[in-house]
């Protein structure tokens, strides 16, 4: 009998010493912390040799402030979720995150999760150190009901027939055609000007990070601002309309991500039933038969060069990401849609699709979501935009072209 | 005999300030030499530190958006602190007159000290929206309708009203503790002597709350340094930029554009301008008062 106890306390301390202790960290989300939970407690059972330590990220301001902390003070994570592109692209360049294609399997995996012209998106400098874990298009809501009445049975689809039903349902400061602009918050611009430069140039990209350039100064840069103006100097849009307009019919539509879908059906049920979700606008000319683009709000998970154990960690993305189950139960949880590409092919899907046809409109543009530029200087360019680009027109303080021209020159200055 | 009590009484004098000691030099101590270090390094939390001593300082008064949040914190001041103070004043007056049910009053007011930023920057984000319920009443009365968010000059005036509706029972009260030390001889006196209701209060009651008014511009002048939840969620620092405040600059410099060092030294600024402001204030407002 003493000799079992001591073996069963050599084993345990053996097993102890030998085995692997990987700290992984999630969004701060309810949804994704109950994924998370079940999948982690599922991989720990099955493999004492790899044992993961999940949290979320410590509370702070933002995800980005806890890492940064973390990484001042030499206590990063192993792993880590929530990662944007802005972000990721500091990360890069500080040389802290390990490049995931410095892995053998690491393009079975992307094409095992069918996701090998997602992460083309993601690519720095020749190397993959994010892998994207879901792609929320930035889609427009419609209020169906409202539409009905003025006489139109399907949402609008390009800038005139916009400026048609908001000139027929506008009454300045009661009620707007849509809104525009979101805010007036750096991030505010992702969900605007890049939205509608996506949608009106086939996805094209705004800057080019590496020649320090501002590409979004062209034809289809000044089709988007002239539709902004177009919107405010006919008392089409504002700004400023208390919270939640959309559902109160003071705007006829807004531009809104997946994670809304289940605000909606909880506050608002009655609404809920008459939202028409459609791409953003595009302008007259933009061919009927093209996909439209969208920005792509998209978070993404990293490994910290720091780790000691790459090889396991590396094993626990594999496990997770290999395993399409995950993924539809990672949908089903969160109401975000993995970044996959067969996400409407794949009948495993399907069923959920069809329960859900609010949450189908967003899947069926993943494909067309782009995220935004690889830039470290994200915050700064966006800045310029908000005050150097949309306030300039939502104030009539210049022309658009004017604006859109001097942005540019700024973004290219700042950039350099 | 003698030593051995002085060796205990600096026991026990170690041992009631040892705790606070550690305290302050934990979380006020290390956090400050740590502060006055980045603010003369370039740094970016990965990279090793790198000294560059004064070249945050000299970058931060060539910042265009440093000047810009440092005539708007003058600006937000200008509207806050007369609106702030008057207000107080008046509430004070009133707790004083008010005889029955003061404390219910002095809790009403102090409801708004204690809630949420977060929440109540979201009540007034539909109060003072385009199409909220104060320009309805507007609209329907005067027929116009007023940008309070929008338009640059009134998204200041209105980020200083909600603060001042925040802090006006809080400065009450101080101001109120201040009226009560008043002496009701004085006024019983000077009323003996012919001193109608206006002179009783600018020759007795001001003066005699110098110590209470001096505190509460000394409050509301670093208040108006650390502004940073409202403009945050309601602006975002616009219009224009010109609800923008030093907090949100700071943060934004360190936690977003990642460059701790230069957010140091702005931190080391403001923290310099608003004692700064308080030095002055001091100077200018406060007066010795004696009251026998």
């Amino acid at each position: 009998m003493k000799k079992l106890i001591l073996l069963t306390v050599f084993l345990c301390l053996v097993s102890g010493l030998l085995g692997v202790e990987l700290v992984f960290w999630t969004a701060p989300n309810p949804l994704q912390e109950s994924f998370w939970k079940e999948v982690v407690s599922e991989w720990n059972q099955n493999n004492p040799d790899i044992q993961i330590k999940w949290s979320t990220i410590p509370a702070a301001g933002s995800s980005e402030e806890a890492i940064l902390t973390s990484i001042a003070s030499g206590r990063m994570p192993d792993i880590c979720t929530n990662i944007f592109s802005g972000f990721a692209a500091q990360l890069i360049e500080a040389d802290i995150l390990v490049p995931l294609n410095s892995f053998p399997d690491f393009w079975e995996l992307m094409e095992k999760r069918k996701m090998t012209s997602i992460v083309e998106s993601w690519k720095f400098g020749n190397d993959y150190y994010v892998l994207p874990i879901y792609s929320n298009p930035i889609m427009m809501w419609w209020r169906s009901d409202i539409l009905k009445e003025l006489g139109y049975d399907r949402p609008p689809r390009t800038y005139s027939e916009i400026y048609e039903i908001s000139e027929k349902y506008s009454v300045p400061y009661e009620k707007y055609g849509t809104l525009v602009v979101m805010g007036r918050n750096w991030y505010d611009r992702w969900y605007d000007f890049i939205t509608y430069y996506y949608a009106a140039s086939e996805g094209s990209p705004y800057l080019d990070v590496e020649k320090a350039r501002a590409l979004f100064n062209n034809d289809t840069g000044k089709e988007v601002v002239t539709f902004i103006d177009t919107m405010f100097r006919n008392n089409w849009t504002a700004v400023d309309l208390g919270s939640n307009p959309f559902y109160f019919g003071v705007v006829l539509g807004g531009i809104f991500g997946p994670w809304e879908i289940n605000q909606a059906r909880n506050l608002f049920p009655d609404v809920f039933d008459h939202i028409a979700i459609a791409p953003p606008p595009v302008p007259d000319d933009y061919p009927e038969d093209k996909p439209i683009y969208t920005f792509a709000d998209t978070k993404g998970l990293v490994m910290f060069a720091t780790t000691k154990h790459k090889e396991a960690a590396w094993k626990f993305i594999k496990w997770v990401y290999s395993d399409i189950e995950k993924d539809r139960k990672w949908m089903e949880v969160t109401n975000l849609p993995p970044a996959r590409e067969d996400l409407l092919s794949n009948p495993i899907f399907q069923e959920y699709m069809d329960e859900n046809p609010k949450f189908s409109a967003y899947a069926s543009h993943v494909a067309y979501a782009v995220p935004p530029a690889l830039t470290t200087k994200t915050v700064e360019v966006q800045d310029i935009l908000t005050t150097f680009l949309i306030e300039q027109i939502m104030y009539g303080k210049s022309t658009p072209f004017e604006a859109l021209s001097d942005a540019a020159t700024r973004v290219r200055r700042e950039l350099f | 005999m003698r030593k051995r009590l002085k060796t205990i009484d600096a026991i026990k004098g170690w041992s009631l300030s040892g705790g606070y000691l550690v305290y302050t030099a934990i979380f006020w101590g290390y956090p400050f030499v740590w502060l006055l270090i980045l603010a003369l390094s370039k740094w970016n939390y990965f990279t090793p530190r790198k000294f560059i001593w004064f070249d945050n300082f000299i970058k931060l008064f060539q910042d265009e958006l440093f000047w810009r949040v440092f005539l708007n914190t003058f600006n937000f001041m200008l509207y806050f602190i007369p609106m702030v103070l008057g207000l107080s004043l008046l509430f004070a007056l009133g707790l004083k007159k008010v005889k029955m049910f003061r404390t219910f009053f002095i809790l009403a007011f102090l409801v708004a000290n204690v809630s949420s930023g977060v929440a109540y920057s979201i009540i007034f984000q539909k109060l003072f929206a385009i199409n909220g319920p104060l320009n309805s009443i507007t609209r329907s009365i005067f027929g116009i309708t007023i940008p309070w968010f929008s338009s640059p000059q009134l998204a200041t005036l209105s980020i200083a009203m909600m603060v001042t509706w925040k802090f006006i029972g809080y400065y009450g009260l101080i101001l109120f503790s201040g009226l009560q030390a008043i002496p009701e001889s004085l006024y019983e006196s000077a009323e003996l002597d012919g001193a109608g209701k206006m002179t009783r209060f600018f020759r007795i009651t001001l003066p005699l709350i110098n110590p209470s008014i001096v505190m509460v511009l000394v409050l509301s002048l670093t208040l108006t340094f650390g502004i940073f939840t409202e403009p945050f969620l309601i602006t975002g620092g616009g219009p224009m930029r010109t609800t923008y405040t030093f907090q949100m600059l700071i943060y934004t410099t360190a936690f977003q554009k990642i460059n701790p060092g230069y957010a140091s030294a702005l931190a080391i600024i403001v923290a310099l301008l608003s004692y700064g402001c308080v030095l002055l204030t001091r100077k200018l407002v406060e007066r010795e008062v004696e009251m026998v």
